[in-house]
């Protein structure tokens, strides 16, 4: 072959290989891709079992009929969801005992998470606008605090709020209890279900109940709301102080406004965590006014042992649980839509 | 006294000294520059006049009232930030009502009145758009709108400009001059930006180091810069070093004169400063003061203008022309320069290390300038 054939023959094999890196995909391409596609896959089935099928296991024994004396038996037994909201004698009498515990529920975990969110709130705020060595001081302390497990926060709570060795005791050594008695205000505190002839009472209360939630959130409230507020534009909150605007207008009508939809998600997260309490409710409120949780657990590991009908109350807090989340973004996208 | 008068406001942060002894007067209806680089102390200062930071040391008054502790919500001076920091909760005919909602005004007075200065910025069709359905021209005309529906007394804008491009920049400075002088409201911007400076300022402030450079309206800064520093940051500048001798500059064995003799001691080492326009070629041979020779080092024509790099023993020199002149040197020539002695600046220069002690003692008598 002569030299010109051979640089012929090499050009075209050249503009060959060439046409075939653009139109054809490449094999490692093809390859990755089918890999990728194997592993997404896996993953998303796994993710969906280990999520899914507990749920549907519950929604399934949820409607499993309970042999007296003995355990369960599969069956499509609607009378569980009856029972929670109407009672077990219904249609001839109606018991609004396990609805009260659901309102209950919904009552603590929405007091909770908003007294959590007015306490963590404004010190959030005033923490994005310390120096950053201080900020990291206290966001690792936070951080620290999220280590501390229920059991152990309610057990501080209790001792704190013991009638021998806590609050009560202190207000009695120092006197508080005989000014509150000679102002009449331990009467006021008794008609509230917090003192008693003697002196004051913390334990049993719905208000210890619902600190003591509020305090068990607090923390993660700090953390979700850390970031948007030490995102906000400085310059927003002082062109408002240029137009007239003092502290608290600022916050009313620049800070709130502008992380609302944070705070919304913040609350929701807390309301929802909030509504599996369990500990707290069961060391702090009294058992009239105990929530679904506590019946759940005493329905399926409990004293009452009905696995149905503890899988039907765990089904209708999480179906409520998932209507007020989506009647709050509902909600709010209404008031958004009405802003503009 | 009429206008905000600042006396000798000073603002320290631990260490550093941001502001010292800023003495200022803003007249009424003029629109007055903060010009200088970086970290220079004009947003700091804009903040003080504001009531957004507190000076260390000094008072400010307007109209003969002393508003030095009056907080910026009390002041209510209309300022646009940097980022237009525009309520993105709000639609525009909110925001720009916001001052006067938060004061208790009527809604449908509120609203006319925002309607209004959005017809004043030309954003009449906008008023319930988002924030963020805006470009950036149109936000700096609503942050402009929002600023001033409290009617303020002080109209503050710190770095109107800097998010805008090039060409939107050139026209809203032309835009907001007008609306300026429209309202005839006292307004200060802060600006690095010499052009905006001078497009906009009946006043420009220089300043650096947190000290005012120089006062004066934009020709003064221009043509007769009061310091080295001013002549370097407002426009180019030629910079030769020289030593007086017999009331001439003498820049090694060339003489240069000036239109009014310099008055500095002999042997005082000083500084020539020339703006390229003033400076001329001319032949190597022609004989004449003020002149240097040396090669062309390079030759740009930048539109409407040619400049030409001449390489000199004092240093480089700029000469600038019309791209119309029929002079044409080519890259590597030899040629003169002539620098024109009416515009011919003159300041204390550093002193050689030789000479210090003969240096420092003439700085004292000297004036700054002598041109």
């Amino acid at each position: 072959m002569s030299d010109l054939a051979t640089a012929s023959y090499l050009a075209q094999a050249d503009n060959e290989t060439r046409l075939n890196k653009t139109l054809r995909p490449p094999f490692d391409v093809v390859h990755r891709f089918s890999a990728q596609s194997i592993i997404m896959t896996t993953i998303a089935a796994i993710l969906l079992f280990v999520f899914l099928s507990p749920i549907l296991l519950v929604v399934a024994v949820s409607f499993g009929e309970k042999i007296e004396g003995a355990s369960w038996v599969w069956a499509f037994d609607p009378s569980n969801y009856a029972r929670v909201f109407v009672g077990i004698g219904w249609p001839d009498e109606i018991t609004l005992l396990y609805a009260y515990k659901l309102g209950y529920t919904l009552a603590y975990a929405v007091l909770g998470s908003l007294i959590a969110i007015a306490f963590a709130f404004p010190f959030t705020y005033f923490l994005s606008q310390c120096s950053r060595p201080v900020q990291a001081a206290w966001l690792v302390f936070i951080l620290a605090s999220l280590s501390m497990s229920e059991v152990f926060i309610v057990m501080g709570w209790d001792i704190m709020l013991s009638n021998r060795s806590g609050l009560p005791a202190l207000f009695k050594a120092t006197g508080v209890t005989e000014w509150l008695k000679e102002t009449g205000w331990l009467a006021v505190l008794k008609d509230w279900g917090l003192a008693n002839p003697r002196n004051v009472k913390f334990k049993t209360s719905q208000m210890a109940t619902v600190l003591t939630m509020a305090y068990l959130v607090w923390p993660y409230a700090v953390i979700l709301l850390y970031a948007p507020l030490s995102r906000i534009d400085r310059s927003m909150i002082e062109a408002a102080r240029t137009m007239g605007a003092g502290s608290f207008t600022v916050m009313r009508t620049v800070i709130v406004p502008v992380v609302r939809i944070p705070v919304m998600g913040t609350l929701l997260l807390l309301f929802v965590y909030l509504l599996g309490a369990y500990v707290t409710v069961t060391y702090f409120a009294e058992p009239a006014h105990q929530t679904l949780p506590v019946s759940i657990y005493e329905a399926i590991r409990g004293a009452t042992l009905n696995a149905p009908f503890g899988a039907a109350q765990a089904v209708v807090l999480l179906s409520t649980a998932g209507v007020f989340i989506f009647a709050s973004l509902w909600l709010s996208r209404l008031a958004e839509k009405r802003g503009r | 006294m009429a206008g905000l008068v600042l006396k000798d406001v000073r603002k320290i942060y631990g260490d550093v000294t941001a502001l010292q002894n800023i003495d200022l007067v803003f007249p009424s209806g003029k629109l007055t520059a903060l010009l200088g680089p970086s970290g220079c102390g004009k947003t700091t200062l804009l903040r003080i006049i504001a009531g957004l930071d507190t000076p260390t040391r000094g008072s400010l008054s307007l109209n003969g009232d002393d508003i030095t502790t009056l907080p910026a919500n009390k002041r209510k001076f209309g300022m646009v930030f940097q980022s237009f920091a525009l309520f993105p909760h709000l639609s525009v005919g909110e925001n720009v009502a916001y001052s006067l909602s938060i004061s208790g005004v009527e809604k449908s007075t509120r609203l006319k009145r925002a309607q209004e200065l959005l017809d004043l910025v030309q954003m009449a069709d906008f008023q319930d758009r988002r924030i963020g359905q805006l470009s950036g021209g149109q936000r700096q005309r609503v942050a402009i709108a929002r600023a001033l529906a409290q009617e303020p007394e002080v109209f503050l804008l710190d770095e109107p400009m800097s998010a805008l491009d090039a060409q939107l920049r050139e026209t809203m400075q032309v835009e907001l001059r007008l609306l300026q002088q429209q309202l005839n409201i006292t307004t200060i911007v802060v600006t690095h930006d010499q052009r905006e400076a001078m497009t906009m300022a009946d006043e420009i402030v220089v300043m650096s180091n947190g000290r005012s450079e120089q006062i004066g309206s934009p020709t003064d800064i221009y043509q007769r810069p009061e310091t080295p520093f001013v002549a370097s940051f407002i426009g180019k500048a030629n910079f030769i070093d020289g030593i007086v001798r017999g009331g001439r500059i003498f820049v090694g064995d060339d003489a240069f004169d000036l239109e009014k003799p310099a008055s500095f001691v002999d042997g005082a080492p000083v500084q020539l400063v020339c703006r390229p326009e003033n400076v001329e070629l001319c032949s190597v041979d022609e004989t004449s003061p003020n002149k240097l020779t040396g090669s062309v080092s390079f030759v740009r024509d930048v539109g409407p203008t040619r400049e030409v790099f001449v390489e000199t023993n004092a240093g480089r020199v700029i000469c600038e022309m019309p791209s119309s002149a029929g002079a044409f040197v080519a890259q590597g020539e030899n040629t003169g320069v002539r620098l024109r002695s009416n515009s011919l600046l003159c300041f204390p220069g550093q002193a050689p290390a030789a000479a210090g002690k003969q240096t420092l003692a003439s700085a004292s008598h000297q004036e700054n300038v002598a041109a």
